[in-house]
């Protein structure tokens, strides 16, 4: 083996990178030759976020043309969220071999933020974490902020509303969904979340339109019309991507109803669907069976 | 079907091959059609114990695991293809109408 730097990842090592990664929250990709030269099949190197924000390869094919490649394809793909069905990807170089890799991206667990300790936060809860997110529920009542009532979350935080998300980790994987048990709250928390220095992908608030309405509306009066508080709009900007009132229209009723609901919008959100139902959009007897009707 | 999810089967690699097991890694890396598992979809086999992960259950899985077997042997890592196409309407519980590729592996320290 010559220079360490010089060489590709050997599966364990790969494997150790993927469990660290996973361990500190970040996205990582691995690259895998699958067609090459017999000394790299099987063989990794990986893309992983360096200290201070960029994207860097760890490992390498021992040419420059294939890392450059390899780190373009792996930076592609992280910032992806949907997996794709072609796994395999043709890296060429100048200078080196043309090879076939397998790539694969890993997003940390995201996080599903509860506001609000009530009813529907309970089988959001259990449905949440069920789906693989870390659920971290946070109330100003001790007694509902409780591990009896949420024994499946990652976190149980008693907060202030009035600095709600002082002592919540928020980062670019975190969905907060805003059910406390009054309006006033939600508005509050509302207002907070829309100046926290990282946006959270989701944002959600529960309420009926005449709710939601008097909240936009005492945001405008407080925020925006106040000088300098809001003065690059980024506020205002931010209201216009909150999910409210939240949820998919499935008709929910129940507290589990209406908690599959905004987890359902929350999927759409984070894998990029439609909402639509598959079958309108297939269509399949109209699209494969009208014709030998008709004859 | 086992609800292990990709770090789990991580996690089993690290403590299996720390172990000194002799195993294969099988991941799915391109599909098409109808298939139970999706690309990145993973199963460790370490023979004589049970399978972490799956491919797909019944559909193709055999022929994975035989390759598995196989690629533990030789140490050569193998491109299975799967072709599940015939049979669309069986009966079988595996139904599923796709073809995929499926990277087998050995691991080792």
């Amino acid at each position: 083996m010559t220079d360490a730097k010089n060489a590709p990842l050997t599966p364990m090592e790969a494997t150790a990178e993927v469990l660290d990664a996973q361990e500190a929250r970040q996205p990582i990709a691995l690259i895998v030759p699958v067609s090459a030269p017999p000394e790299l099949v099987g063989k990794r190197v990986v893309v992983r976020q360096a200290k201070g924000g960029a994207k860097g390869l760890v490992g390498s094919f021992g040419d420059a043309g294939l890392d450059e490649a390899a780190l373009a394809l792996g930076t592609k793909r992280l910032g992806e969220r949907r997996t794709s069905k072609e796994g395999v990807h043709e890296l060429k170089s100048a200078t080196g071999p043309t090879i076939q890799v397998y790539v694969e991206a890993h997003h940390p667990h995201p996080d599903l933020v509860i506001v609000g300790a009530g009813h529907i936060a309970q089988p959001m809860c259990s449905v949440g974490a069920a789906m693989g997110f870390r659920v971290i529920v946070v109330d100003d009542r001790p007694d509902f902020a409780t591990r009896e009532r949420f024994p499946e979350a990652d976190q149980i935080l008693k907060v202030d509303f009035r600095n709600p998300f002082a002592d919540v980790p928020m980062h670019s994987t975190s969905h907060v969904v805003l059910v406390t048990r009054g309006h006033k709250y939600d508005y509050e928390c509302l207002r907070h979340l829309l100046q926290t220095d990282v946006e959270p992908p989701y944002v959600g608030m529960i309420g009926s339109r005449r709710r939601v309405r008097a909240a936009f509306s005492q945001l405008q009066k407080e925020v925006w019309e106040k000088d300098g508080v809001d003065t690059e709009g980024t506020a205002r900007d931010r209201l216009t991507r909150v999910r409210a009132p939240v949820g998919l229209d499935i008709g929910a009723e129940t507290p589990i109803e209406i908690a599959v609901a905004v987890l359902a919008e929350i999927i759409l959100q984070w894998r990029g669907g439609t909402g639509a139902p598959l079958m309108d959009q297939e269509r399949i007897l109209d699209r494969f069976f009208k014709d030998t009707e008709d004859k | 079907m086992n609800s292990h999810n990709d770090y789990d089967v991580y996690q089993a690699i690290a403590d299996k091959v720390r172990g000194g097991r002799a195993i294969a890694l099988a991941t799915i890396v391109s599909a098409k059609g109808s298939v139970p598992r999706g690309v990145g979809a993973k199963m460790l086999v370490d023979p004589g114990e049970e399978l972490v992960g799956t491919v797909g259950g019944g559909c193709g899985e055999g022929e994975v695991i035989e390759a598995a077997y196989e690629v533990i042997k030789t140490g050569e890592p193998q491109m299975v293809r799967v072709d599940l196409t015939e049979d669309l309407l069986s009966l079988s519980p595996a139904v599923c109408g796709g073809t995929m590729e499926v990277f087998v592996e050995a691991i080792s320290e």
